[in-house]
């Protein structure tokens, strides 16, 4: 009996550790976030931040630094949404579409120098894009790309061709030779076999790519600003970061944190979308290696 | 309805010859299994008749068209895969429509010119296809969740619905349990009878090219050692590897020689001696006989040579017993005496009926005459030579 109560004691005890454990990593991701949100419905334009803060009375909520980010800011949220999106939208679009071809040729032709290739690429994503920001703001400058939409899309791409090519290559990597030759039979040419059967069975890795393809460019800052001069071609990372850097005597927190909010919100809705291949794309990474 | 003819195909790949030079004609209708171990070029072979894989030399006619240059998609067979090769992201129903709905009949007011096939004629094919091979309670669902049997049935249903020129099945019953294999290749066969089309089957498994075959071809390191009747390479297998390879269970071998005795040649391996017919000159040979023309019997007789039961198989329908040849009374006192010693027992392998021996038992035994078979040194079966009835 006394064994049995005290295994029984030993369970409890460890449970109670690891929900201690989980609830303290949950705490460290939420509060943030929590942090941010509250900030952002507050009326205090403080530079110093004060314990206060964290639990606001109702009468001490205002909706005004949204409505001031949303409708008075120049250039307008809008704006600021359509060109972030067109940006990130085009650059997983472009960068996808290539990145499947990447991927098919890298794990479905058998040509000389494919494993240097693989791991060229690989070598090439170990270095940081900004690297690349100097050099090729020259070259962009040269061929009169700087300040238009191409110009940021092309490198935001070829960032996505980089990652997605290996994701997509070691997930067909996965797709028996047999399916694909199946369909060639069936009366299906190479790249109608592709398209009807390889492609379709590749939606988990891609649904992944794409979302992954779509966050970087969204968020980015540092290209955006070295290649973006002109405030209608703004997006959303500069739009922030200037709402920062504007003269208003005070550190404006509370529209800063509303910014950073409303910017949130299509991020959240994409991962809402893809959730099903996040989760199923990540798992699969994580089994192939 | 076609025939398929094979000139000289050799296929290399990098260093090794995977395919060498193998010619086959393959009548309409027929059916024919290809037969060898892992690595005899057996699927590649078919895969360079269905156009996945281009040979280095030599040509494949299918019909009277010679199809060298033909894509895959263009050469019209089906092909039934190990692994079935499903598409995984569609019902068994659009799998088995897949090829129906990709390519494109002629018209009927106009056949130069090619038209879609209507949903009603793609309905009507897939039942009817789906119908021939009892599946259509599983139309609906998705590969992964349909059994072993039903999957390799899908697949031979998508090879079906398509009439194609001929079928070409690489293993498609090795990934299914003892039992439902049994029972599909007497369906295979079946459904070759329905269909009266040529089948070109790839297996490893001679029992199962045994039951299906029309015709067997048995390759091994790329070269076609004999392509003939089932009955024919039991029978008269062209070389040694053929022998043992094709037949369960396997023939036995005595690597022995053939020495002039007064009454002609006898062959000697050990404590056995026998006289044989036809034999060139003396040399080494080897005697290989079926473990079903071995006879056992528990009296001794004029030219039996005496042996003991080591071991016992039971294989179901009869025992295979493992036999100890000893030196005998039937050992003639001629020239193997002279050496002195008396020589180490043979060990051979009789298939037997009765199911009364045991082991340690003393037996008597002799092998029919007319179903022995010699070899040369380099394996090469020599025709002309057999085992004499005549009595050393």
């Amino acid at each position: 009996m006394r064994t049995r109560r005290a295994r029984r004691a030993s369970r409890i005890a460890k449970r109670i550790a690891s929900h201690a454990v989980l609830i303290l990593a949950c705490l460290f991701a939420v509060f943030p976030i929590y942090f941010i949100a509250v900030t952002s419905f507050s009326t205090i334009p403080i530079a110093g931040i004060t314990a206060s803060i964290l639990v606001p009375k109702p009468s001490e909520l205002t909706l005004s630094s949204y409505d001031f980010v949303l409708f008075h800011y120049y250039p307008s949220f809008v704006s600021l949404l359509t060109n972030s999106l067109i940006f990130a939208g085009s650059a997983a679009a472009i960068g996808l579409l290539l990145a499947a071809f990447t991927g098919y040729a890298l794990s479905k032709f058998n040509f000389p120098g494919r494993r240097t290739f693989v791991y060229f690429i690989l070598l090439i994503s170990l270095f940081p894009s900004f690297l690349l920001i100097l050099p090729l703001y020259f070259t962009f400058k040269d061929l009169g790309l700087i300040d238009t939409y191409l110009g940021l899309i092309i490198p935001y791409s070829a960032g996505a061709v980089v990652f997605s090519g290996i994701l997509v290559k070691n997930y067909m990597d996965s797709i028996p030779d047999d399916i694909e030759e199946a369909a060639l039979i069936d009366g299906l040419g190479r790249t109608e076999a592709f398209f009807r059967v390889l492609l379709p069975l590749c939606y988990p890795i891609l649904g992944l790519a794409a979302f992954l393809a779509f966050i970087g460019p969204y968020t980015d800052y540092a290209m955006a600003n070295v290649f973006i001069t002109s405030n209608n071609l703004w997006t959303l990372a500069l739009g922030l970061y200037h709402l920062n850097s504007t003269d208003t005597g005070v550190q404006p927190y509370g529209l800063v944190t509303a910014f950073a909010i409303v910017m949130s919100l299509p991020i959240v809705v994409a991962y809402m979308v893809f959730q099903r291949y996040i989760i199923g794309g990540l798992t699969l990474g994580s089994v192939r290696g | 309805m076609t025939g398929i003819r094979l000139e000289h195909i050799t296929k290399r790949f990098k260093t090794e010859t995977a395919v060498d030079d193998v010619s086959v004609e393959i009548a309409d209708g027929e059916f024919v299994v290809i037969l060898g171990a892992s690595g005899s070029g057996k699927s590649t072979l078919l895969r360079i008749i269905a156009g996945l894989e281009v040979q280095t030399d030599g040509h494949v006619y299918i019909g009277d068209m010679l199809v060298d240059d033909y894509e895959p998609r263009d050469r019209n067979i089906a092909m039934v895969f190990q692994s079935y090769a499903l598409y995984p992201h569609l019902s068994a129903y659009d799998n088995i429509a897949f090829g129906l709905r990709v390519r494109r009949v002629p018209r009927e007011d106009d056949p130069e010119k090619l038209r879609r096939r209507t949903r009603e004629e793609i309905d009507q094919k897939v039942r009817a296809a789906a119908e021939l091979l009892g599946i259509t309670e599983t139309l609906r669902k998705r590969p992964a969740e349909l059994s072993g049997g039903q999957r390799q049935r899908v697949a031979l249903a998508r090879a079906i619905v398509r009439d194609p020129e001929a079928f070409l099945l690489d293993e498609p019953l090795s990934n299914l349990d003892a039992k439902i294999r049994s029972s599909a290749r007497i369906e295979l066969r079946r459904l070759h009878q329905q269909l009266k089309q040529t089948f070109v089957f790839v297996t490893h498994d001679q029992s199962e090219a045994m039951t299906l075959s029309d015709r067997l071809a048995v390759l091994n390191h790329g070269r076609l050692l004999q392509c003939d009747t089932p009955e024919r390479i039991l029978s008269h297998p062209a070389n040694q590897y053929v022998a043992s390879f094709v037949g369960s269970p396997e023939m036995v071998f005595l690597e022995g020689a053939v020495q002039a005795t007064a009454g002609g040649s006898t062959f000697v391996h050990g404590p056995v001696r026998v006289p044989v017919r036809g034999a060139g000159k003396a040399g080494p040979v080897t005697l290989g006989v079926r473990p079903w023309d071995i006879h056992v019997q528990r009296t001794p007789a004029e030219g039996l040579l005496s042996a003991r039961v080591t071991g016992i198989e039971r294989l179901g329908s009869s025992d295979q017993l493992f036999l100890n040849i000893l030196p005998g009374p039937t050992a003639a006192p001629g020239a193997g005496a002279g050496t002195g010693a008396a020589p180490a027992p043979v060990a051979v392998r009789a298939l037997v009926r009765a199911y009364d021996f045991n082991v340690g038992d003393s037996v008597f035994v002799t092998a029919d005459p007319d179903r022995a078979l010699f070899f040369s040194a380099d394996g090469t079966l020599l025709e002309s030579m057999s085992l004499s009835s005549r009595l050393p």
